[in-house]
This record gives C-alpha cells, sequence and structure tokens, in this order.
C-alpha cells in the first residue's frame, strides 16, 4: 500500500489496490448484471462509493479481493432482485447464442454448456462462476455469497454433478 | 484435481468468457467520488432539514398551554358602563315629537345668506 493511498473511511483499502483488482471486480460485476455494461459500470461506481464512505468496511476478515467481490455481489443483488434479472439473463442467453468470433464448432459448444449453466439454480450457478472463473476457494466463493463454508460445499459439488449429467449428452464433458 | 476435472472447469469457464474489457479505472474512481461528494452533500441538507423539523415539532408539543382568562359575569359588566346612542333624544321618551317637534340641533356655524359654511 503507498503512504497515503489510503482511503479515509476505510484505512484497510488503498486505491493502488483497488486499481490492481478493477478488472477482475468488472469482469464479476458484468456478470452479476447479466452482461449490461452500463449497469455494471454503474454497480461500479456504487461498490467503490460504499468503500469510499466506509458504508463497506473492510476489516480484513477475508481477502481484499474477497471483500470487494461480496460487496459487488451484495448490491446486485439488492438491486436487481425486483428486476428479476436472473428471469431476463435465462431467456436472453437461452435463445440467443452469444455472438463471438470463433469457430462453429466451438461456439456451439459454448452454449450448450452457457444453457446447463444456466439451468442451474442461482447458488450453484455463482459458486461455480466463482471457482472456475475467478479462480476463488470454495472458501473465498462461499464468503461473497454470503453462506457457510459447508453450504458452499454443497452448492459447489450439486452443481458439478449436475453440469457433468448435463453435458453428458450434448457436449463431450470429461467424467 | 484429475486432467478431466481440469478439463471440465476449462469448458465451463470459456462458457463464461464475454467482453469483458474494464472501463478506465481513474474515470470510474473519480466518477464515485463525486457521487460520494454529492451523496454527502444531500445527506448533509437532509439531516438539517430533518432537525429543523424536528425542532419545530418539539416547540410546537412543548409550547406551554395559552392561560384561561377568567369569565366574566354578564351582570357585573353592565353594572360598569353605560352607554347612550346620539339618537336617544329623538327617542319618544323625551317627549319629543319628532314629525310635531324639531329638536334645535346645534349648527357647527352661523348661516351667511343661504349658504351653510
Amino acid at each position: 500500500m503507498r503512504d497515503g493511498d489510503a482511503l479515509e473511511n476505510n484505512p484497510h483499502i488503498s486505491r493502488s489496490a483497488l486499481e490492481a483488482m478493477h478488472d477482475q471486480v468488472f469482469s464479476w460485476a458484468l456478470s452479476r448484471c447479466d452482461f449490461d455494461r452500463a449497469a455494471a459500470e454503474d454497480l461500479m461506481q456504487q461498490a467503490y462509493v460504499e468503500l469510499l464512505s466506509g458504508s463497506a468496511r473492510f476489516e480484513k476478515r477475508s481477502s481484499l479481493r474477497t471483500f470487494v467481490f461480496a460487496v459487488v455481489q451484495n448490491l446486485a443483488r439488492s438491486r436487481f432482485r425486483r428486476l428479476a434479472s436472473r428471469l431476463r439473463l435465462v431467456s436472453r442467453y437461452a435463445q440467443e447464442p452469444p455472438a463471438e468470433q470463433m469457430d462453429a464448432g466451438v461456439e456451439e459448444s459454448r452454449s450448450e454448456v452457457w444453457r446447463a449453466v444456466h439451468r442451474l439454480p442461482p447458488r450453484q450457478r455463482d459458486v461455480i462462476e466463482l471457482v472456475f472463473c475467478r479462480d476463488m476457494t470454495v472458501e473465498e466463493a462461499s464468503t461473497v455469497m454470503g453462506v457457510s463454508v459447508g453450504t458452499g460445499r454443497v452448492h459447489y459439488d450439486r452443481a458439478k454433478k449436475t453440469l457433468r449429467n448435463n453435458l453428458r449428452q450434448t457436449v463431450a464433458a470429461p467424467e | 484435481m484429475t486432467d478431466s476435472d481440469v478439463n471440465f472447469e476449462k469448458l465451463v469457464a470459456c462458457a463464461f468468457e464475454r467482453d469483458d474489457r474494464a472501463p478506465d479505472f481513474d474515470q470510474t474512481w473519480r466518477a464515485a467520488e463525486s457521487r460520494y461528494t454529492r451523496g454527502r452533500r444531500y445527506r448533509a441538507l437532509s439531516g438539517l432539514a430533518a432537525t429543523v423539523t424536528a425542532v419545530a415539532i418539539l416547540l410546537k408539543v412543548l409550547a406551554p398551554a395559552p392561560t384561561q382568562l377568567p369569565l366574566i359575569e354578564m351582570g357585573e359588566l353592565l353594572g360598569t358602563t353605560s352607554w347612550q346612542a346620539p339618537s336617544d333624544v329623538l327617542l319618544p321618551e323625551r317627549q319629543i315629537d319628532i314629525y310635531q317637534d324639531l329638536p334645535d340641533l346645534i349648527e357647527s356655524t352661523d348661516g351667511t345668506g343661504e349658504a351653510l359654511l
């Protein structure tokens, strides 16, 4: 942490540390916002406001990254609860595979995986995303999700099992 | 973790890949700081307004009740005052028949010619 870099209302957080993880946190925020960039940018600003004001206070009970991910998760959860964002997300991506510059075979396979992921219950999907894509441990993912480690493990194991079963028929998912 | 586990993770992780280029950190940070400052100002003003309202309500509640004025008996009041209308002189009990006897009214000025000054 650079001298004088700590936030006034959050002395254990430095601006430089937040800058270092900005890309990862934005990626998480984007996922929380149904991949709507404008909403994700707004969510990021709001998360930083929470840190600046000390409303979300880091007490070193977890890693800073886990803490900031949890702040984003909580903000997104409260913001989008009423909007039933998950419903929109499922309907959007279940029907419209994402357009990326990949060959047709890979794209088709990815869409199948994506649909399988989105058939998972929300918490199972979250834990899978955090562990598989954000390089978190199940313990860290549980902290971000606000559940006990035991519950997190159960979600993780069930999600993996369900995904394997769902993908076995459509994609060559190794057992 | 076996190779198959690793492959499975990669397969699932790949499905999450999107265009997730983050906006510029400095820009996001400045926007957040500006939002924070605005929020503080708004909260300060809201607090001030709430305080003023609370004080006004307290003053209203705590203000002493108006004292009851003592009641005055009508009979007592009538005994202490008298009043006579200027036109009382024209009443019949004064023995003046206004249709017969015009009372001498005091004129403020003497007549000059036919003009009443």
